[in-house]
């Protein structure tokens, strides 16, 4: 029965891949708007020198959330497909498979995965041109891209679950940038957590992406690394927790 | 004996109050190629979805070679495999890599991965063409490398669920060969759902007529033409036009059902041709109606279904059908 699963999510991941090698347009118009993010805030609000980064220059304090953007932007609208695989035979035939329907869902989650890191890998060249200096640790760095590989499958649970929800595509890609934006600014993305007012830094512990970006930022900017156990902790947690919503809701998309 | 499907009192009622199903009670003979034949509406893909295990019935239970719909839905998708109506494989990778990745989903060895892709690819005739995108095949081709990858596990029971939609006629002839010549070879037994007339009367064993949820009749095709008891007798004329007095005659004669006039073939609908055309012949010689020939013709599928379901279907395919395979193509 793992099995079974196992080799479902992994033909999954295996398809986006595939996918990846014959058609990689959309990774490119992608890059775009976190690279405006870099290039023209980051650079205008770096020589402000307004926001207490802990002595890391601004632009390099924003490019991990510059990558996490990406990410979820990418597997919230990854998990979109599966709507758009509803009106295609595609998710019904998937269901009629010898898999438990729960790998169905985990697996489109985590291939969504596949798609953030190439995203993630474009983003990164570019930063580099600007000036952000990584820090020099190939093992740091495949932590800080394993991490952003399952942050991403547990957006595109959240994207599932209300997917399963929505009838139309139009009224998802509405509220695909509702849950994106706030996500987002409520995060440690742009500035400290300690910055914002007492309501928000609540909600910021409590969002997913607050770990995330502190993460990423100390694998690859910071290298502190102090936090990282709290952070998996904190996404794996989320991810569970997702995928498990994810499975249960399911049901609603097929019926 | 075990039936490879058996259904007994299958009921769905949708929310909303829709009954979709009402009763229905359906046994398939292992082997046999299965119709239902229906119009659009009538609950065809509603129950190929409970049979398949994507639906629960509301009543009534489904068995796929004695294994429970709903209880066993696992055991059955090991032994089932299913086409839906609208497309199921991915445009933007090629045909091998469509049958490659459902290979893996179904768990296929890796060491006869390989040829079980390729045998599928040959058998629909898709092997020159299996490096190119999907988003490049003809409809007929797209439904051909659906039914190549629902025979990768070489099922029990085939489900296509209007395989032959949207296709041109020789597209549509070109898939049912393939899917016949496959079910010759592995056995497997084959329930198909069509509004297609001459799909269920060439291509099927056995036929059970729905029509709004209910199972009205079943039989073999030529049972169920049998069983209308009608039959027709074509008249050539050899003058145009026939007096009116004369055909009320024809028409008062117990064999005679209905009759039409067509320039000059005059047409006699009878229960049965063979006994009812001495009478008739009878008749026209008496009024001195001159006959060039005379030849008789069973019913068609069309007549077996106004009978049956009370309503005609359309012999080809509607604009509104085009169009809908149309854009289940290029949403991809």
């Amino acid at each position: 029965m793992m099995k079974d699963s196992l080799r479902a999510m992994f033909a999954m991941m295996e398809l986006e891949l595939r996918r990846l090698g014959h058609d990689r347009t959309e990774i490119y118009t992608r890059a775009i708007q976190p690279i405006l993010w870099l290039v023209v805030y980051g650079t205008v609000m770096s020589s402000i020198r307004a926001i207490p980064t802990g002595g890391i220059p601004y632009l390099d304090y924003i490019t991990a959330g510059v990558l996490l953007q990406s990410t979820i932007f990418v597997s919230v609208f990854y998990g979109l497909t599966i709507v758009w695989e509803r009106e295609t035979g595609v998710l019904k035939k998937l269901l009629v498979a010898p898999v438990p329907r729960y790998a169905t869902v985990i697996g489109k989650c985590i291939a969504s995965g596949v798609r953030s890191i190439f995203q993630a890998v474009i983003i990164i060249p570019a930063a580099i041109l600007l000036g952000v200096k990584f820090v020099v640790d190939p093992i740091y760095m495949l932590l800080a891209i394993l991490l952003l590989f399952f942050i991403s499958g547990g957006f595109a649970a959240i994207s599932v679950i209300i997917a399963s929800f929505m009838k139309t595509r139009e009224r998802f890609m509405g509220i695909g940038q509702a849950i994106i934006m706030p996500l987002f600014f409520g995060s440690s993305a742009l500035y400290p957590v300690k910055m914002m007012p007492g309501v928000l830094q609540h909600i910021a512990t409590l969002n997913p992406l607050t770990y995330a970006v502190d993460a990423v930022r100390g694998l690859v900017i910071s290298g502190d690394v102090s936090h990282l156990a709290r952070d998996s902790a904190a996404i794996i947690l989320f991810d569970v927790l997702m995928f498990a919503i994810a499975s249960l809701v399911f049901k609603k998309v097929i019926e | 004996m075990t039936f490879a499907i058996e259904t007994k009192g299958v009921v769905k009622i949708y929310e909303g109050g829709v009954r979709a199903l009402d009763y229905v009670d359906l046994t398939v003979k292992a082997g046999d190629a299965f119709t239902l034949l229906g119009p659009n509406g009538a609950g065809k893909t509603t129950l190929m979805r409970i049979l398949t295990t994507q639906l629960k019935p509301t009543s009534g239970e489904a068995h796929i070679f004695g294994l429970d719909v709903v209880r066993r839905g696992a055991e059955v998708r090991k032994v089932m495999n299913y086409v839906p109506q609208e497309m199921s494989v991915w445009t933007d990778v090629s045909g091998y890599e469509n049958l490659l990745i459902y290979s893996k989903i179904y768990g296929i060895p890796s060491k006869v991965r390989k040829k079980t892709i390729d045998e599928a690819l040959e058998v629909m005739g898709l092997s020159a063409t299996a490096k190119s995108l999907v988003r490049t095949y003809s409809g007929g081709m797209i439904r051909r490398l659906e039914i190549a990858s629902a025979l990768l596990i070489k099922p029990k029971v085939l489900f296509l669920d209007e395989p032959t939609i949207g296709l041109d006629p020789s597209a549509r002839k070109a898939v049912w060969e393939k899917i016949l010549s496959f079910k010759k070879e592995y056995g497997i037994t084959v329930f198909f759902n069509t509004h297609y007339m001459d799909e269920a009367d060439l291509y099927s064993d056995e036929i059970a007529i729905i029509d709004r949820g209910k199972i009205v009749k079943t039989g073999t095709a030529d049972e169920l033409k049998h069983s209308i008891r009608v039959e027709y007798i074509h008249f050539g004329l050899k003058r145009e036009g026939i007096g009116e007095e004369i055909l009320d005659k024809v028409r008062a004669l117990d064999t005679v059902s209905d009759l039409e006039v067509q320039e000059r073939e005059l047409t006699v609908t009878v229960e049965n041709a063979e006994t009812a055309l001495v009478g008739i012949l009878d008749v026209l010689r008496g009024e001195g109606v001159g006959i060039e020939k005379i030849s008789t013709a069973k019913p068609s599928m069309d007549d077996v279904f106004l009978k049956y379901a009370g309503t005609v279907l359309s012999r080809g395919t509607g604009i509104k059908e085009v169009r809908q395979v149309r854009r289940i193509i290029k949403k991809g």
